[in-house]
């Protein structure tokens, strides 16, 4: 598979709740290798879009598309068994659990639910290692501030040695410098040939991250394109006026 | 005919439906699920008996006393002083509270009103006022029934629309701080929704009885609250409208059941009473899946896990205690160790279902009764006195549990963990009413026998191979034996890869599924397990009972063992160690003793009695005040005793204190019973005793500061550099952990906020 290969696509993607279309046919893709953004103002339809990908929210129209298949019908976990992972805006870490075990927890789940042999505890350390988060190892996770508490989720997500990791605002609560440290992970799980899509607020590790962003305004797709192409965009601009767009 | 029935159908759906309409009505608003609300009926029916029958207080003012003072007022209590203090358990701890205020109810009538003496509640305006429509007769009682379920109807309709107060109960569940927020105050809502439940609860209770017959029972009006719920799972505990639909449905099919089924079906009656549990399996495999949504809360509980190594070396003190301790007491106290031991047993099955994998089974006592069964009819062997149990009938009987296990489970386990809480409670009920009033034989599988021969079954103890227990002091230290490795095995399953995943489950059940857990799967595989080890228990249990009636597998004793588990602290092997103790042996033990004590002063008898049923109500206080104990006794305990490490010789002590008295009680120089209180008085008030006498090396330095009134920047000038203290820097600090070092560690709340920033931990 070759870097810029789309692993996962939606085409004409419609949500209603009640009489409000949340999302309105919008087609938006994420290729391997790359980080993609999906950006938008406040009620855009971001996480919505984000939860038919997931599948915890089913579409009323339109169609997903992961790594060649048509998964629009299929349940969150066979999603996740067939390469997708995901963080939470909320956290949702294991809270009895340390740092270390809700990590090496996915590896166990992994081992148990589908056909492949991982070596679980050198995986751990390895994915540990990876995101620097060996030090606090053995800490109790409810410990453990938002800002790494973000980094464990990711983590956790790439036990599973997903092709897919969908990131839903990783930057909230971190400081400037986790933020910094954090672009860094993602860019180089890219190089190693991950498909990264975040929805994020932040838009300066937007612009510098991702290679790829899609727009949402009012359920609608606005934009795609490079991050200069975006922040040239009159539609973009137009819709984010009284925020500030900053490279 | 068929209006006739149709009428008594309707009538009876009306009062399902106006039970029903109360506990959706403070589910909705307060999030907790009333296991009580049946009790709640039937203490408003026998006080409206003890009113109107017994003291001849004119019916409208005992109608008037029960529904305008009693209900509301029992409602407004329950809330003020209990229900309210549960904002932040878990689910398991909301239940298991109401579960204890139905066993305090239960015991409360027992004890007023004796299960022995028949008493009869009357029609309203008596069985022969009537009303002849068309030939179809329609007392005045029921249409009382009916234009009293109409009339709640349209007004909680009117409520809920209409009405600001409605529209505010609505939104007390789903989001309290929004409604602080706009000026409303939650707990007021609450508050009232629980005194109009319990109203509602205590209404339909006084008039369900005539309908079916006119015998006030307690334990009938108890379980009111399965087909209550039954009812409102038709609206998924949500939607008023559609849980009177359901109340009719299940009235007009209990009813039809028996007026049309052939006259020689004789368990026809049996069904009709198991109807509403059956037809709840049957809404349950029709309910859509519940969306998944993130909910990662802390809640109170917490719970430490042991290693294997630990709990292994625990087992060992257990069984070497059994055979020490056995050696004081008499061989006639033997049995009923034996049975508290197997209680445990069955008790080990919520650690593992209830404190690692957040699911509750409110019915292991009737898994036990369903692998006692199997193993009667297919592991006796031999004749009069020689006759055993054997193995094979051992092995099938917990296999029996297991797969009853996966049956019961399977309809719930897609939807959340109170559906399959209720599931299991059905299942207890359906037990009960059908399975062991099995009592003549009938033709099964082209064999004729009864599955629960004359009501009293026998079941002779285990033998296999060089290993009877027809021994009693065999059979008690086998029962230690087989408690201590099952608590291991737990505990090493908690520490693997499978325990983890059940951890995960439980603490956030979307995270999990994303990772590509498939939760049914786990669920169900956990639940086999589970009634498996209840199976197991419940055998053995039925072994150290000998003859065995159906009243030993009562739902009562099932729900009173699941709540002194949580007492005891159920994500322990030890909460379950002491909830089966306690509810195995611990009753018998205390009724017992005041009973002799009875019959040994005559003059005193009342006295005594008051007492032992007045322990019999604490209990149930006691499983109330899980509210502000939620993660149990044990781990009180365990808390206390984690902060002695820094003094083993404080331990050592209570160690040797303990061997002296326990060579006083084997010299007979002090009596057992003051050996037992004095050895527990000792444990448990250790902590404090260390504290007191060691507390330099016991107390974090700004604690020990703070006692002697020293600021915390002199510790090291005015006062000694404890070895705690650095460690203690480091982490204020938020500098790297060092190597772990003998000293002891400091209780969470006197750790300084880090520096890193807010914890993301939602309280």
């Amino acid at each position: 598979m070759s870097a810029s290969d789309i692993l996962l696509e939606t085409h004409e993607v419609v949500v209603r709740f009640g009489g409000n279309t949340a999302v309105d046919r919008v087609g938006i893709d994420v290729r391997t290798g790359t980080v993609t953004g999906l950006i938008g103002p406040n009620g855009a339809g971001k996480t919505t879009l984000f939860n038919c990908i997931t599948g915890m929210q089913r579409p009323d129209a339109g169609r997903i598309v992961f790594a060649g298949e048509d998964i629009t019908r299929l349940a969150p976990g066979s999603r996740a068994r067939m390469g997708m992972a995901r963080t939470f805006q909320r956290l949702e870490l294991f809270l009895s659990l340390s740092v270390r075990d809700n990590i090496r927890v996915a590896g166990d789940i992994v081992r148990a639910n589908t056909g492949r042999r991982i070596d679980v505890e050198a995986e751990t350390d390895r994915v540990l290692e990876l995101t620097g988060l060996t030090d606090i190892a053995h800490r109790d996770v409810s410990d453990v501030p938002t800002g790494r508490a973000r980094v464990v989720e990711v983590a956790r997500a790439l036990m599973t040695q997903p092709r897919l990791l969908l990131l839903d605002e990783p930057a909230s609560g971190q400081t400037e410098q986790e933020t910094e440290r954090f672009a860094e992970l993602l860019r180089g799980l890219a190089d190693d040939g991950l498909a990264v899509c975040l929805v994020e607020h932040d838009l300066p590790l937007v612009m510098g991250l991702c290679s790829r962003i899609h727009v949402l305004d009012h359920g609608a797709l606005i934009a795609s394109g490079t991050p200069a192409e975006i922040q040239e965009s009159p539609a973009v601009i137009e819709a984010y006026i009284g925020t500030e767009v900053v490279a | 005919m068929f209006l006739t029935f149709t009428v008594l159908g309707l009538v009876l759906g009306a009062v399902y439906a106006i039970a029903a309409s109360g506990l959706v009505l403070t589910y909705n608003t307060s999030g907790i699920f009333n296991f009580a609300h049946g009790a709640q009926a039937m203490i408003g029916a026998f006080t409206f008996y003890q009113l109107q029958v017994v003291w001849g207080v004119p019916t409208l003012l005992a109608v008037a006393i029960v529904l305008g003072i009693l209900g509301p007022l029992m409602g407004y209590l329950l809330h003020r002083f209990i229900m309210g203090g549960l904002r932040d358990t878990a689910e398991v701890t909301k239940i298991v509270v109401t579960v204890a205020i139905l066993l305090g109810f239960v015991s409360l009538s027992h004890w007023v009103w004796s299960p022995q003496d028949a008493r009869m509640v009357r029609m309203f305006f008596g069985a022969d006022s009537y009303v002849s429509i068309g030939g179809v007769v329609i007392r005045y009682h029921e249409i009382i029934c009916l234009v009293a379920a109409a009339g709640i109807a349209i007004g909680l309709r009117l409520l809920f629309t209409k009405s600001r107060m409605g529209v505010v109960m609505r939104g007390a569940v789903d989001d309290p701080d929004l409604l602080r927020l706009n000026g409303h105050d939650p707990e007021r809502v609450a508050a009232i929704a629980w005194a109009m439940g319990s109203t509602l609860a205590v209404l339909a209770g006084i008039l369900i009885t005539p309908v079916g017959g006119g015998a006030l029972e307690a334990n009938a009006l108890t379980l009111l609250v399965i087909d209550a719920f039954a009812a409102a799972l038709f609206g998924r505990l949500r939607s008023i409208p559609r849980t009177f639909v359901g109340a009719v449905v299940l009235g007009m099919a209990s009813t039809y059941l028996v007026a049309y089924a052939p006259s020689n079906w004789t368990w026809v009656t049996n069904l009709r009473d198991a109807l509403p549990m059956i037809l709840l399996f049957v809404v349950l495999l029709v309910l859509p899946q519940d969306r998944l949504r993130g909910a990662a809360v802390r809640t109170r509980e917490r719970y430490e896990v042991p290693t294997v190594r630990r709990a292994a070396i625990w087992g060992v003190v257990l069984v070497v205690a059994t055979v020490a301790f056995r050696q004081l007491i008499d061989d006639s106290s033997v049995g009923t160790l034996i049975l508290g031991l197997t209680f445990a047993i069955i008790a080990l099955s919520l650690t593992l279902l209830t404190g690692y994998a957040g699911e509750l089974n409110l019915a292991p006592i009737s898994f036990g009764a369903i692998a006692t069964l199997v193993a009667f009819h297919t592991g006796i062997t031999g004749q009069g006195l020689d006759a055993r149990m054997s193995l094979t009938g051992l092995v099938l009987g917990v296999l029996a549990a297991a797969i009853t296990g996966a049956l019961v489970a399977l309809p719930a386990l897609r939807l959340r963990g109170l559906y399959l809480a209720l599931a299991t409670l059905a299942f207890g009920g359906i037990v009960s009413s059908m399975v062991l009033r099995e009592t003549q034989p009938r033709s099964w599988f082209g064999h004729e026998f009864a599955l629960f021969p004359q009501g009293t079954i026998i079941v002779w103890p285990l033998k296999v191979g060089p290993l009877d227990l027809g021994d009693q002091d065999v059979f008690l230290y086998t029962t230690a034996t087989i408690f201590a490795v099952l608590g291991v095995g737990v505990i090493a399953l908690r520490n693997s890869g499978y325990g983890r995943r059940l951890a995960a489950m439980k603490d956030s059940p979307a995270a999990a599924v994303m990772l590509g857990q498939r939760l049914v799967r786990l669920k169900l595989s956990v639940f086999m397990i589970s009634t498996a080890i209840a199976g197991l228990g419940g055998i053995l249990m039925s072994m150290a009972l000998s003859s065995v009636t159906s009243d030993h597998f009562v739902y009562t004793l099932s729900l009173s063992l699941v709540m002194l588990t949580v007492v005891g602290g159920i994500g322990y092997v030890s909460g379950a160690l002491f909830g089966g103790l306690i509810a195995g042996a611990g009753f018998s033990l205390i009724v017992g003793t005041f009973n002799e004590l009875g019959s040994a002063h005559p003059e005193h008898a009342s006295t005594f009695s008051i007492i032992s049923h007045l322990i019999l109500v604490a209990v149930a206080l006691v499983g109330v005040g899980v509210a502000h104990n939620p993660s149990g006794n044990m781990s009180s305990i365990f808390a206390g005793h984690r902060f002695l490490a820094g003094a083993p010789e404080v331990r050592y002590a209570a160690i040797g204190v303990t061997v002296v008295l326990y060579g006083l009680a084997y010299a007979g120089v002090i009596g057992t019973w003051t050996f037992g209180i004095l050895v527990a008085v000792l444990w448990m008030a250790l902590p404090a005793l260390g504290l007191w006498l060691r507390a330099e090396r016991l107390l974090p330095p700004e604690a020990l500061a703070a006692r002697r009134g020293v600021p915390l920047e002199l510790v090291g000038v005015d006062v000694p550099y404890p070895d705690g203290f650095g460690g203690q820097l480091d982490r204020t600090l938020g500098l790297p952990a060092r190597a772990r070092r003998a000293t002891p560690t400091i209780p969470a709340q006197a750790q300084a906020p880090s520096e890193e920033g807010e914890s993301h931990v939602r309280v």
